[in-house]
């Protein structure tokens, strides 16, 4: 008989309302020290490298930077011209290849696969795809597009700046199409506009900001990647030529070569490409995060 | 106790043609038997309203007649609804040409993320291809004909989202029957909307029932005794009563339907 205990043996010990036992006050407090410490030790190291960056950047920085082009072992003076313009031109080359790709996928899964067999093998993949080591597309990008014509090219390097890119505009389209309320689909289907109608001119205009700014950040994604470029667009001290046959400058590889040179004035260029980078990088993330806010 | 709903003086016209013919229809989610049986007719430029508690299957039903229940495939309806003396729930009918005649408002407004008239114009050309001037003249029309024109035509190219709610629902009313569709299904039009803009589409209701056949769905039993000719009531899935409103609501057959019209239950 559990319902005849005597009421008194369920209420709570008296404590005032609003006292909190001192032990676990001090509990808190650690906790709350411990955790703010962290963060500024995680914030400290940021403002050290982008310090760091900005110092060592800007003294190498000068208007020959953006001029001339990448100088050659034992040369001195030159700049960076050749490797912004290759690294720009790569950059929207795989963005091109991978927006039709991972917008139309995106799609897919979000209005057609839905929760389908099909579209959860295809969302794992995606997720590993997102996750893969860079160098490993790299070198996949090398065996179908280097090896068999016999030549590095700026369109390989596309392709596997655009491979990296698919899977982070994949998951963003997915994820802002299933952001528009199902009711909009249904209003649309409601006039007898079949669903492709529906996609193109409801569900893509609604979700439309935040599909851009997916594409957007795997632009900043893309725009610092090194290891797929190796194997593929490699890098050279020229002048790319314009069919982007042969190697191609681009920005990550050429601080990859020249901050690991014995030349000071390929290390001093090293960091004023690095800075290039981080500042483009930061502006897009900050374009990005402007239309998401303008959207809503 | 029935004094309290104010009845309109219905003008009731026995002899108008059915519409629409529901006939034996069950309807599934899944495995779930959500409609049993029903059997209603739908008379032509007449407003019927279907009513009842929470969970009843009212909005289900609508949700057949214009077959927007397609899009989702463990749905399933068996049995008839003949209109115009074809059965719209068999396989081998074109659904988008069927949901170009039978437009549906539903219980939040659904403005596209586009201007205003080109959330008006969506419907005209999907199945038209009017020269602009037409195309001007029917957007015009049916913003005038949703009593949206006065307040909006400064600004036909502003986006639709940025109006009012009630604005929103007289644009979605107004993008329905520019289409000129034959029937309009009201999914609970007015239960996002303040007094005043319910206010608004139920003299819309009013003035549309001349041209087209108007199905609605309330959760407010004095806005179906106010705007409906018929009223259907249903629970639990069936058709528990259907007459004309005037008996529905100061004479009904049923104690069921008496009790839920008069609030015992509900």
């Amino acid at each position: 008989m559990t319902m005849a205990t005597p009421a008194k043996t369920m209420t709570a010990p008296h404590v005032e309302w609003g006292r909190v036992r001192s032990s676990r006050r001090t509990a808190d407090r650690m906790m709350k020290i411990i955790a703010t410490s962290f963060t500024l030790i995680a914030i400290v190291v940021l403002f050290w490298i982008l310090g760091m960056l900005i110092v060592k950047g800007l003294g190498g920085l000068s208007a020959s930077t953006f001029t001339q082009i990448t100088p050659g072992p034992g040369t001195e003076g030159g700049g960076l011209a050749n490797a912004i313009v290759g690294s720009i031109v790569l950059t929207f080359l795989g963005i091109a290849v991978a927006t039709p790709i991972g917008v139309l996928a995106g799609t897919y899964l979000a209005e057609y696969g839905k929760a389908s067999k099909l579209a959860d093998l295809i969302r794992f993949i995606n997720d590993i795809l997102l996750s893969a080591p860079s160098i490993l597309i790299g070198l996949f990008v090398y065996v179908i597009l280097v090896e068999p014509f016999r030549g590095y090219s700026g369109w390989a390097g596309g392709v596997a700046l655009g491979i990296i890119a698919i899977p982070v505009i994949v998951r963003t389209t997915e994820d802002m199409l299933r952001l528009v309320p199902g009711s909009l689909r249904e209003a649309g289907a409601a006039l007898g506009a079949p669903p492709s109608v529906v996609i193109t001119s409801v569900t893509w205009r609604a979700a439309k900001s935040g599909m851009v700014t997916g594409v957007l950040l795997a632009l900043a994604r893309i725009a610092g990647e090194t290891a797929p470029l190796i194997f593929t667009a490699l890098n050279n001290n020229f002048w790319f030529s314009p069919n982007l046959i042969g190697g191609v400058s681009n920005l990550p590889v050429t601080i990859y070569q020249f901050a690991s040179a014995p030349y000071e004035n390929w290390q001093q260029l090293a960091w004023a490409g690095s800075l290039i980078i981080t500042v483009s990088i930061l502006v897009l993330s900050i374009i990005a995060r402007r239309i998401v806010r303008g959207g809503k | 106790m029935l004094s309290t709903l104010e009845l309109s003086p219905q003008t009731l016209d026995a002899e108008a043609p059915v519409r629409i013919a529901v006939k034996n229809l069950d309807f599934y989610y899944g495995e779930h038997k959500a409609l049993k049986n029903i059997n209603l007719d739908f008379r032509d430029r007449h407003v019927t309203a279907l009513i009842g508690p929470s969970g009843c299957g009212k909005s289900t039903l609508l949700r057949i007649f214009n077959r927007i229940y397609s899009l989702y495939p463990e749905q399933k309806a068996t049995g008839e609804i003949l209109l115009d003396g074809r059965n719209i729930i068999s396989n081998n009918v074109d659904v988008n040409e069927l949901r170009s005649r039978i437009g549906m408002v539903f219980q939040k407004p659904t403005p596209f993320p586009m201007s205003i008239y080109d959330n008006v114009a969506f419907g005209i050309r999907l199945y038209e291809k009017p020269p602009k001037s037409e195309l001007d003249d029917r957007v015009e029309g049916a913003l005038r004909r949703a009593a949206l024109w006065d307040e909006v035509k400064d600004k036909l190219k502003s986006s639709g989202m940025g109006l009012s709610g009630g604005q929103q629902q007289r644009l979605c009313i107004a993008r329905t029957i520019a289409q000129k569709p034959e029937v309009i299904l009201f999914d609970e039009p007015t239960s996002a909307l303040d007094p005043i803009s319910t206010g608004k589409i139920e003299d819309l209701l009013e003035q549309l029932k001349s041209d087209f056949t108007i199905v609605i769905v309330t959760h407010n039993m004095q806005q179906a005794a106010r705007i409906s000719q018929y009223t259907a009531f249903m629970y639990l899935g069936e058709v528990i009563e259907f007459d004309a409103t005037n008996t529905i609501f100061m004479n009904p057959h049923k104690k069921q339907t008496q009790d839920y019209v008069t609030g015992r239950f509900g």
